[in-house]
């Protein structure tokens, strides 16, 4: 079966320095893929190229078998991969709800002269929005903070309020960026419910993470990335046990965060 | 921006009109009306700010479109000799023309560089509209003439000009709001607020952003046509940058976060304000200024957050947080 997403000697320098480095990576469809490595590695940078947020230096990046090198962020969402970011990324003077219902905007139909009639049909749309938005709500188990605002958040809600915007665009390939950092053990089991619910639903979803434990649990793939350079790549057991990848993270003297 | 109620807001300004529109049964002063058209003009003014504020961008050239649509329609009328009621949509279509024009280049750039670049632009149209004689000259345009009649109806008193800017500042009000609540004004404050954030939800910031340097533009290219027949007298340094940060007053003093009312309530303090206190034109601005400099600090979200910001002491700091007024910083994904 043909890849969902595919790089290919995917490359991105910052000045002298590779922070992406001919990277072949591929993503089957319907798979939870752990992307892991120490600080610095170019996990991030690896999200920013596909998401289409920074320029590719060399190589190329393949969407469900279509081109999407150099497309910019917003053409790339709009293909269908959501993403959240590293730091909680919100509109923080907004209510969960409002938040929700932004990410929406790429499935939202309404045309602009009709906003003010406010007629039967542009009712029906935005109530059509509104009870999917409490939808994907309930599904990521925010239901009782849906008038909270954002910034009034506990930090791992605030997570998991990222990764609900980013279902909200209905992604099918969906990149989350460290979604269990920072996260208190109970914060860390609701996402991870979170997150396996999005896989049974069909989503294909990348995992940057330095928790090792939430990595080996949720993932069918791990690929390994050591200063820009893919390293390996294998079923999580094969990659614990990988004298290469042990190496990576006992030579590199960074704490993990 | 929550939808709200768009038939009770209807309502309300319905209510509000027809009480403005008995506003010159209780005055006779000339002078007096005078004030409420300006406002009426300033407000237009106000509101074109304040629709590129919920984009997340500042401009200082306000002013310069608001030229641009009273030089066009001056003219249309001086030297093709239209009519002013087709000049009134020319202008407005001319002025987002140009912004058209600017904004491919121009608003790409986020942050301080656009404000300099607006400021930029609308000193350049200062001078095309003094250099070039056929814009007048530094002199100006003079006997620009009164909207055509309508049948019996003329355009040259003051209570006639009032039910033209009322009418043209609630097509403009109507028209904002619409787009405010539909899903590009969405799109416009998701911008705003978090312009990477939205970038993923599949907003195209520079196509958005362009929509609204137009549309504003045309806001106020209505204004100027309305000003130019109404004034009658056009000279290049009524639209100067000076003017330009009088607009953004009127919008900070009101409150940046009320894209609508804001520039509602700040432009009729400004301009009223003054007069009534009769004070000297040449210490107005000195006087406005301090005021704009306290208003910065003290009360950021303007005139309209005072009522949230008295429930914020009365019931202490948990109640309710005071909304900053955020212009949208574009970081970039930063160093881990
Ligand atoms: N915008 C940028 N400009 C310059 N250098 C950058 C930029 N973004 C990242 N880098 C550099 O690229 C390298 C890879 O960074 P990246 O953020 O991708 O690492 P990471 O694997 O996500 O690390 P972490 O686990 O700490 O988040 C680092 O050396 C970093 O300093
Ligand atoms: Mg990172």
């Amino acid at each position: 079966m043909k890849p969902l997403l595919e790089t290919r000697k995917l490359t991105r320098f910052f000045g002298g320095l590779a922070a992406v480095n001919e990277v072949d990576l591929q993503v089957a469809e319907s798979e939870i893929l752990g992307l892991i490595g120490p600080n610095g590695a170019g996990k991030s940078t690896f999200f920013n190229l596909v998401s289409g947020f920074h320029p590719v230096t060399r190589g190329t990046i393949a969407f469900q078998g279509r081109d999407i090198t150099g497309m910019k962020a917003h053409e790339v969402a709009n293909l269908g991969i959501g993403r959240a970011f590293q730091a909680a990324t919100l509109f923080m003077q907004l209510s969960v709800f409002d938040n929700v219902f932004n990410g929406f905007h790429r499935h939202y139909r309404e045309p602009v002269w009709k906003a003010f009639l406010h007629s039967a049909s542009v009712r029906r749309e935005e109530q059509r929005a509104r009870q999917k938005v409490k939808e994907i709500i309930d599904f990521m188990g925010l239901t009782d903070y849906a008038d909270r605002k954002a910034q009034n958040l506990p930090h791992g809600h605030q997570k998991i309020l990222g990764v609900c915007i980013a279902m909200a665009t209905q992604p099918k390939l969906l990149l989350l960026d460290e979604p269990f950092t920072g996260m208190h053990p109970e914060e860390t089991a609701v996402m991870m419910k979170v997150v396996g619910k999005i896989r049974d639903s069909g989503v294909t979803v990348v995992i940057v993470e330095h928790n090792m434990d939430a990595v080996m649990r949720l993932c069918d793939r791990i690929a390994v990335l050591n200063q820009g350079r893919k390293i390996a790549e294998g079923p999580p057991g094969e990659i614990a046990r990988n004298p290469e990848v042990i190496e990576a993270y006992l030579g590199s003297d960074e704490e993990e965060p | 921006m929550n939808r709200g109620n768009p038939k009770k807001v209807l309502i309300i300004l319905g209510c509000v009109c027809l009480l403005l529109a008995f506003l010159p049964v209780f005055t006779d002063s000339r002078y007096f009306m005078h004030l409420v058209i300006m406002t009426c003009v300033n407000i237009m003014l106000g509101l074109s700010f304040s629709m590129l504020f919920s984009t997340g961008l500042i401009t200082m050239g306000a002013a310069g479109f608001w030229g641009i649509g009273a030089y066009t329609s001056a003219l249309l009328v001086l030297k093709a000799g239209l009519s002013f009621w087709i000049a009134l949509p020319l202008a407005a279509l001319m002025t987002a023309l140009v912004a058209f024009v600017v904004g491919i280049v121009i608003v790409r750039a986020p942050g301080v560089a656009f404000i300099i670049q607006t400021m930029v632009v609308n000193m350049i149209l200062v001078q095309v509209f003094g250099h070039f004689e056929f814009f007048g000259g530094w002199a100006g345009l003079l006997d620009i003439p009164a909207p055509n009649p309508i049948g019996p109806i003329t355009f040259t008193s003051k209570t006639a000009n009032y039910y033209l800017i009322l009418v043209l500042l609630l097509v403009n009000i109507l028209g904002f709001y619409a787009l405010y609540t539909s899903r590009v004004g969405r799109a416009w404050s998701a911008i705003r607020l978090n312009a990477r954030l939205a970038e993923t939800l599949s907003v195209d910031i520079f196509r958005y952003r362009l929509a609204a340097f137009m549309i504003s533009a045309a806001g106020a290219g209505l204004a100027g046509s309305f000003y130019a027949h109404y004034f009658q007298t056009l000279e290049p340094n009524m639209f100067n940058v000076f003017k330009s940060i009088y607009v953004q007053i009127y919008s900070i003093l009101g409150g940046l976060n009320f894209y609508i009312l804001g520039p509602v309530i700040g432009a009729a303090i400004i301009t009223f304000v003054p007069e009534l206190l009769r004070v000297g034109k040449e210490i107005e601005p000195i006087m406005t200024g301090t005021v704009l400099i306290f208003l910065v600090i003290f009360l950021p979200g303007g005139i309209l957050s005072l009522p949230e910001r008295i429930g914020f002491f009365r019931n202490g700091p948990m109640a309710s947080s005071p909304e900053k007024v955020p212009v949208e910083t574009e970081k970039k994904e930063g160093a881990p």
